[in-house]
């Protein structure tokens, strides 16, 4: 259910205290642990298939990749639910990997990550899987805003290193 | 939101959090880890001083430098007092085998572990003993008393050889020294059984006796020598998968270059060295070809032989050597045996067959053109500049054991690296990858059975699957620490027959207990099960296991077993003979038991059983088992390894897993470093010394040379060249029903039945089936996509598949996981057996291939079908 969060029929038709429900900043909170906060990553008209764009989220040093796969992906956002966002260091030790081919790859030890699988190791040495950013889109203005992290983010024990006053 | 519940935080282990030392419970690499436990509900600081790690936890870690903590690495289990513990477990970075490096599967050694509130809580907890069609728990007096009376009763009534077993031989996966020493003693002594089987093949046999009969060990090189080889031949091995970090820490760092210092080290005045080449044989493009080719393409050479041709191209690629003179002559007089070399000159290299023809024949069968067999030869021993010889290491795994004509392939191979002097230098060696990691040790010498080895020594041994599918003698039939209904070949006739044969006795057993209610007790109940052995054709079978396994549910008795980390346990890695300390870090489940701990009990109360009848000369072989704790069966078992008191040059002399004088506090205090296997003990100084590299000196034969041997004449014609369990499906009109070769192999996601992954949310996903792989073009042809299901069939048998369509087999091959929870593709695997070792051939067979219609939502929603061996960017 939470996958089609602001799938088309969610945004278009879709019941209004639903799509509430599902976008309110308090339903991401008791998704996740740590107080993230929200962050804009994006406009989605200045995407393009198979480009990826990258930006830091939750901090400065934590890299991460939006990529607008070009077909329905796990949690996906957008009329085509295909707009993803990964952190992009590998979860197995950590190098930054690079997306080609409609997945991510990691150039140390040849991790490979399937951004419309939720992140999913399909081959290689991670155990864990990408941790992937919860996305929501604006739909009025087009732009895209990072507000938490599933998963934990390699180098880390908590994804928010330092809680800052918002 | 996500597929299943991920973290974003894990606890911190506290200053105080106590740390264990141990070593990954999974594949053949033995890759160190660190346990840190600690009480729930505390925590330590984010500062390094407050934490176990002494890590900074309010900055970023730096890749590949920084301590790797990843969700999986965390569980809270019950500690042996009871109480609840955080434990997070860590690869170890002062590992010098893995140097905090690790797989998919390690990675997941906490999230594996037991809890009852997780899946894992499937784990078996107590003894239970069927009833119709129920499994009762019983207390462990009760189970152990019926096991033993049904054991001495059949034994003494029919003879040892009633009692038949297939009883893993490995370590890891929960099983070290003291569960082999124990089973051996067991099996071999108290009972005396030649009935014997080995977890994953249907006898009890070396994989590599066409290797061991020629005085080699197949595990001689050190981890060392995949970093200081200028070439890395795998055969019919894919470390990527199946020995992963092996493969990315050790192999990978030389292809790159980055090991060039350590060879200047190592190596000779003046010899070049550079970053390394490598060979791989098989027929399949794995990953293991891909990531290799994607680091130095130029630098790989990858040959694709047709299915169980590989010793007539390992002959083929010793005798191109000998063509062109780059054999190691100096090597081959003063270290090898002259007199079989004859033999093996004229039978291996078949050098009465002209080179040109002999070269003719070996491209038509094996489908390899000459050019690449020359190459091989040439990067495997064609001297380096300044006429030095080049260091080939070669590691051979499943591909080739599991192969066509076992003893043969394997001599073969292990002859090559002879005829190239590749014994006992850095950079050198020739021996097996592994699968499980290692540790047999079993009393060979007071085996109250005869064993026997290959057809050259006695052999070759008895098939136990026939035994106890076919043979009525056989009435008690143990299996431990496997699953053979997946794993064995041949299996869905397998589990047919002991399903029939198992049910045969229960049967008997509700129709007396319609007559006269169930037995009271276990003495009446064994009573009952003897006669139902004697007036049926019935199998009694007992099932020691973590988990309730596809076999259990034949099983009459279930025993539950501890499994790693529940006990403590000792084991050697194989690509180094790196002997540590597994140390216990919680409770076993309910009330599962060591299986020493089993075994001897059940040894103990038959000796109490012959006792009371006044048969003290059996009660005698029943003695010596009821051991209290894991260090007294590791070092029952050290008294029987001959002297090690030996000198350097007679390690070739000592069994390969010798660990006389060794401790459980010696290996905590050594650490992650632990000890290479063989130990000798210092004659001059009485100090342990361990074995990096073996065969420096001496082989392991009497004079110590090396003993060649030649191989079986061969036929060109694939018709004359394959046993009958394949040229079947090439007769009478076979060849268009069965279009497909077909071969199998492992995944790098899953350990082995996945026993533990099943209960894992991300290897469900990722792994959710039994699957095959079918090249494009094929795919093509028959209108069949990623995410198909499909039927695979043969004269043998049927399983069903996902598909996922790459290039790593070639067109006209399916590939399989070998198994999985959801079925056993070893349906598909032939009966064919090596008459010389009765090493089955799993790796090839003929299928057809059948598309199912739809699909299943589920899978084509939440699996990747993204093609696993493409890292091209
Ligand atoms: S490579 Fe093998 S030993 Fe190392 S972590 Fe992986 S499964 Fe464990
Ligand atoms: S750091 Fe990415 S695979 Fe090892």
């Amino acid at each position: 259910m939470f996958m089609t969060k602001i799938s088309r029929r969610t945004f278009i038709g879709g019941s209004a205290a639903m799509s509430a429900l599902l976008t309110s900043p308090e339903l991401v909170k008791a998704l996740t642990s740590q107080p993230y906060s929200r962050v804009k990553v994006a406009n989605i008209k200045n995407l393009r298939v198979g480009e990826p764009v990258s930006f830091n989220y939750p901090d400065k040093d934590s890299p991460a990749l939006l990529i607008k796969l070009g077909e329905r992906a796990y949690g996906g956002v957008g009329p085509d639910g295909d707009i993803v966002a990964y952190s992009s260091l590998c979860t197995h030790m950590g190098c930054p990997v690079v997306y080609s081919k409609k997945r991510f790859l990691c150039p140390c030890h040849y991790s490979m990550f399937d951004p419309a699988k939720n992140g999913q190791t399909y081959q290689g040495h991670a155990s864990e899987w990408l941790p992937q950013i919860i996305l929501r889109l604006e739909p009025r203005t087009g732009d895209i805003y990072a507000e938490g992290v599933e998963g934990l983010i390699w180098g880390r024990v908590r994804n928010v290193l330092k809680v800052t006053k918002k | 939101m996500a597929l299943f519940a991920r973290k974003d935080r894990i606890p911190i282990p506290p200053k105080d959090a106590q740390k264990f030392i141990t070593v990954c419970q999974y594949c053949t690499v033995g890759c160190g880890y660190y346990v840190y436990r600690w009480p729930v509900g505390k925590e330590g600081g984010l500062k390094p001083e407050e934490n176990a790690l002494g890590i900074d936890f309010t900055k970023q870690g730096v890749a590949l430098q920084t301590q790797s903590i990843t969700e999986t690495m965390h569980n809270v289990v019950k500690g042996e007092d009871g109480k609840l513990y955080n434990i997070l477990i860590v690869p170890a970075k002062d590992s010098p085998v893995n140097r905090g490096n690790y797989s998919i599967r390690g990675g997941t050694n906490a999230q594996a572990a037991y809890s009852p509130t997780k899946p894992t809580r499937d784990r078996l907890l107590y003894p239970m003993v069927r009833v119709g069609d129920q499994f009762m728990p019983v207390s462990w007096d009760e189970a152990i008393d019926l096991i033993a009376r049904v054991v001495k009763g059949v034994k003494d009534k029919w003879g040892p050889d009633s009692i038949a077993m297939k009883v893993y031989d490995h370590g890891g996966s929960g099983a070290g020294f003291e569960e082999n020493w124990a089973v051996g003693k067991f099996f071999f002594v108290a009972v005396g059984t030649r009935m014997l089987s080995i977890h994953n093949r249907p006898a009890y046999n070396s994989e590599v006796w066409g290797q061991r009969e020629r005085g080699v060990h197949e595990l001689n090189y050190t981890y060392e020598d995949a970093r200081l080889a200028d070439t890395i031949v795998l055969w019919g091995s894919n470390p990527f998968e199946t020995a992963s970090v092996f493969y990315t820490e050790q192999m990978l760092p030389n292809l790159q270059g980055a090991t060039v210092e350590e060879k200047k080290k190592e190596y000779m005045k003046g010899e070049p060295a550079e970053p390394a080449r490598m060979i791989i044989i098989d027929p399949r493009k794995t990953s293991s070809v891909t990531v290799a080719q994607s680091v130095a393409p130029d630098r790989i050479l990858h040959l694709r032989p047709n299915l169980g041709t590989d010793y007539v191209l390992a002959n083929a690629t010793a005798r191109a050597v000998w063509e062109k003179g780059w054999w190691d002559k100096e090597f081959v007089e003063k270290r090898t045996d002259l007199k079989t070399f004859e033999d093996y000159k004229k039978k291996s290299l078949m050098l009465d067959v002209p080179y040109d023809e002999f070269m003719s024949r070996v491209e038509r069968l094996t489908s390899v053109k000459r050019e690449d067999i020359e190459k091989a030869a040439e990067w495997i021993a064609k001297p380096k500049a300044g006429g030095f010889r080049r260091r080939t290491l070669i590691i051979y795994e499943k591909g080739v054991i599991w192969g066509y004509k076992n003893y043969d392939t394997i001599a073969a191979i292990a002859q090559l690296a002879a005829l190239t002097g590749n014994y006992g230098k850095p950079g050198t060696g020739c021996g097996r990858q592994g699968g499980h990691q290692e540790c047999y040790f079993r009393p060979h010498d007071k085996s109250r059975a005869k064993l026997v080895g290959s057809i050259y020594a006695g052999g070759p041994p008895p098939n136990i699957d026939e035994y106890v599918k076919n043979d009525p003698r056989a009435k008690v039939y143990f299996v431990s620490g496997t699953d053979p209904y997946l794993s064995t070949p041949n299996s869905q006739a397998y589990k047919k027959r002991v399903h029939e044969r198992t049910l045969a006795l229960t049967r008997y057993l509700s129709e007396q207990a319609k007559l006269a209610g169930e037995p009271a007790g276990s003495e009446d109940r064994a009573k009952r099960i003897l006669e139902g052995l004697e007036k049926t054709s019935g199998l009694l079978m007992v099932v020691i296991d973590m988990y309730e396994t596809e076999t259990a549910r034949d099983a009459h008795v279930i025993l539950p077993a501890a499994g790693w980390g529940e006990k403590p346990t000792t084991s050697i890695n194989c690509n180094s003979r790196l002997l540590r300390i597994y140390e216990q870090f919680m409770a076993p489940p309910g009330d599962a038991k060591p299986d020493w701990w089993i075994f001897g009990r059940i040894a103990t109360r038959m000796k109490e059983l012959y006792e009371a009848e006044g048969n003290y000369e059996e009660a005698k072989y029943c003695a010596g088992m009821d051991w209290k704790s894991a260090e007294e069966v590791f070092l029952d078992g050290a008294n029987e390894f001959p002297d090690n008191r030996v000198s350097e040059e007679d390690e070739a002399m000592l069994p390969a897993e010798c660990y006389k004088g060794v401790t459980y506090e010696y290996l905590r205090k050594v650490g992650q470093k632990g000890i290479q296997t063989p130990v000798r003990i210092d004659p001059k100084t009485g100090q342990l010394v361990g074995t990096k590299r073996r065969y420096v000196h001496k082989f392991g034969t009497p004079d110590g040379k090396f003993k060649w041997y030649g191989t079986d004449p061969w036929d060109p014609d694939p018709m004359k060249f394959y046993p009958p369990q394949i040229t079947k499906y090439f007769q009478d009109g076979n060849d268009k029903k069965f279009p497909f070769w077909f071969t199998n192999g492992r995944s790098q996601i899953i350990w082995q039945t996945g026993y533990n992954d099943r209960h894992l949310p991300e290897k469900v996903y990722t792994i959710p089936l039994p699957y095959i792989e079918m090249n494009p073009e094929d795919a093509k042809r028959l209108g069949i996509k990623s995410g198909d299901l499909v039927e695979v069939y043969n004269l043998e048998g049927n399983a069903i598949a996902l598909v996922y369509v790459n290039d790593a087999p070639p067109p006209g091959m399916i590939y399989g996981t070998m198994y999985h929870w959801k079925g056993s593709l070893n349906h598909l695997t032939t009966d064919y057996t090596d008459p010389k070792t009765t090493i089955p051939w799993y790796k090839a067979s003929r299928v057809a291939v059948r598309k199912l219609k739809g699909n299943l939502e589920d899978v084509l929603k939440n699996t990747s079908l993204l093609p696993i061996n493409d890292f091209t960017t």
